[in-house]
């Protein structure tokens, strides 16, 4: 009895086994399926399930709508821009990915601490910038999430939003125009361009 | 001995499930005549009617051979006027005979193999359309319109700044792209009769991807007003904004349903994938794509529905199409920014060549490539007009 159903459960297994992998276990008047394989062994990335409805993201602080208000004759009107004055504060991003590292924190602070001790009327535009990686829409959009990011950021140091204006150049304005990583990690970046009245 | 049967019909019914029987050991294969090769032979003709004659036909994946091969025969004559005929092969008389005149040989020429391609792979003639794409010349980018296959290029904007995303309006004569002249990402509608353009679009923040739905009534963009690139949709005239997405995630490359309801796009939440909305609200949807790993991007819907086309990977790209209700994914060819000609059968889409980037033309059935013909300067994004 107890024999029996080992070699029930053995072949239960091997049903099993031969119906998940597509291997070529021969029955009676089948056809196995050939294997078609998974994923890329060494390719990095975790297959996306891609079943199901798109659920809505944990948000964790709510964006900051975009108006200048106050600051926008500054950004509209005829004004003067400041590539030098925060070049050492430029933020560097992982691949793919919008989110303030720990490491450039610090830059973000010091890059606040101008603006909260200055009373005067000047702003910041924030440019947000990809490597060549990724299609140009798709680059665009990540390089305005990344300028959003800083923006929040600043905003939440307690700068006034309205003096933070984003722009996004994709991957169009490379500061290293290499093909490798050492090149791509240059280029995956926020710049800060200070604007003050003319 | 008790013997409990019960493991052994689950087990039976679990291998007649998992596999599928077939009569014989080969898999089933329906064969549509749309997925051949055809072999076509093209004589009496010289210049540029022989050669727009091979190059149309070679993008709807005919082969160009001598006519003991072929299974059409395209002859004629040309004097001023091109007079043309399809035979097929072995037969007496010819399928039909036509005359072409007026224009340039060039048109005529297309105009006989919109003829052909209708009686041999009926499809909607596409042959003397138009594309928009944006051309990369040393550090800036500027808007150009061409013929399909690259001839008659026009460049419409000189600003020297950048351009992206040009996108036609249903007739033809204007296009929407996102320009930086104005110190930022605005959207402008430029008419191509006039030259004129005016402002479409400039909220704060960027305002990216324009795309109009198949019924010209209303527009697509991305926009981050709100503080993060979300999806937004307004009346051709600009008015009844919208926004359709709200997540903190940025969204990017919308594209309509051929019938103007839904809108895919791409969203990043964790990798990049594609995602459905209604043009009416409510949640979003993830469209199932199976076999691929990565990221998804640059999708475009077919105008016959059927399919939606996507760019794969990160640095190096692979066009494939899925199923627009979602299923298994197809790759079809290394390349990136696909966009389907009004036949449901082509695909223009660039890819990277040396150092620059060139447009091609992809025949999805048969995977035949033709590259589209090279202007000085990179071009990326191709628009067809629909």
């Amino acid at each position: 009895m107890k024999n029996a159903n080992l070699i029930a459960m053995f072949f239960l297994s091997v049903a099993l086994a031969a119906g998940m992998t597509g291997c070529k276990h021969r029955s009676p008047n089948v056809t196995s399926i050939p294997d078609n394989g998974g994923p890329p062994s060494n390719s990095g990335q975790t297959p996306g399930a891609g079943v199901g409805e798109a659920t809505p993201n944990a948000i964790t602080s709510e964006p900051i709508p975009l108006d200048n208000g106050a600051y926008a004759p500054l950004f509209n009107g005829p004004h003067n821009e400041d590539r030098e004055k925060f070049q050492a504060d430029t933020i560097y991003f992982d691949f793919d990915s919008s989110t303030i590292k720990a490491a450039e924190e610090a830059k973000l602070q010091a890059v606040a601490s101008y603006f909260k001790d200055n009373p005067k009327v000047e702003g910041l535009i924030i440019e947000g910038n990809c490597d060549q990686r990724g299609t140009e829409k798709y680059n665009l959009s990540l390089g305005e999430r990344r300028a959003l990011a800083a923006r929040e950021y600043l905003a939440n140091l307690g700068v006034n939003p309205q003096r933070l204006k984003t722009i996004t150049f994709g991957a169009s304005r490379p500061v290293d125009s290499g093909h490798d990583e050492s090149a791509w990690k240059k280029n995956r970046r926020d710049d800060f361009v200070l604007v003050t009245p003319k | 001995m008790k013997i409990n049967y019960q493991p052994f019909l689950i087990a039976i019914l679990l291998s007649i499930g998992s596999v599928t029987a077939r009569a014989d050991d080969q898999p089933i294969e329906i064969r549509k005549p749309t997925t051949y090769v055809v072999p076509v032979s093209i004589s009496d003709f010289a210049g540029e009617v022989d050669s727009v004659l091979k190059f149309d036909l070679s993008v709807l994946g005919m082969e160009i051979t001598s006519p003991d091969k072929a299974a059409y025969l395209i002859t004629g004559s040309q004097n001023g006027r091109l007079e043309g005929r399809l035979t097929a092969a072995g037969a007496n008389q010819p399928l039909w005979a036509r005359a072409y005149a007026g224009g340039v040989a060039r048109s005529q020429a297309h105009a006989f193999a919109n003829d052909i391609a209708k009686e041999i792979r009926g499809t909607t003639p596409i042959f003397q359309s138009r594309i928009a794409f944006r051309l990369q010349e040393g550090a800036s980018t500027e808007i150009a319109v061409s013929d399909f296959d690259g001839y008659n290029a026009r460049v419409l904007t000189h600003d020297g700044t950048l351009v992206a995303g040009p996108c036609w309006i249903p007739g033809g004569r204007e296009l929407l792209y996102t320009s930086w002249t104005g110190g930022g990402e605005e959207i402008l509608a430029h008419n191509l009769s006039s030259g004129q353009r005016r402002v479409f679009a400039n909220y704060p923040g960027a305002n990216l991807s324009p795309e109009v739905s198949p019924d010209g009534q209303k527009v697509a963009m991305i926009l981050s007003r709100s503080g993060s690139p979300n999806l937004w949709v307004c009346n051709i005239d600009g008015s009844g904004l919208k926004q359709l997405t709200r997540t903190r995630d940025d969204d990017s490359c919308p594209t309509w349903s051929p019938d103007s309801q839904e809108i895919c796009f791409v969203c990043r939440s964790g990798r990049a994938e594609l995602q459905k909305v209604s043009v009416s609200g409510g949640p979003a949807r993830a469209v199932r794509v199976a076999g691929l790993y990565g990221n998804l991007t640059s999708p475009d819907w077919s105008p016959d529905g059927k399919w939606i086309a996507f760019a794969s990977g990160s640095r190096n790209f692979t066009i494939c199409v899925v199923p627009a209700e979602g299923g298994d994914a197809q790759r079809l060819v290394e390349g990136e920014d696909p966009c389907w000609a009004p036949n449901s059968r082509t695909i223009i889409f660039g890819r990277q060549v040396g150092n620059k980037r060139i447009l091609c033309l992809l025949d999805v059935p048969t995977k035949h490539v033709k590259d589209v013909r090279q202007i000085s300067g990179s071009c990326s994004e191709p628009s067809w007009a629909r």
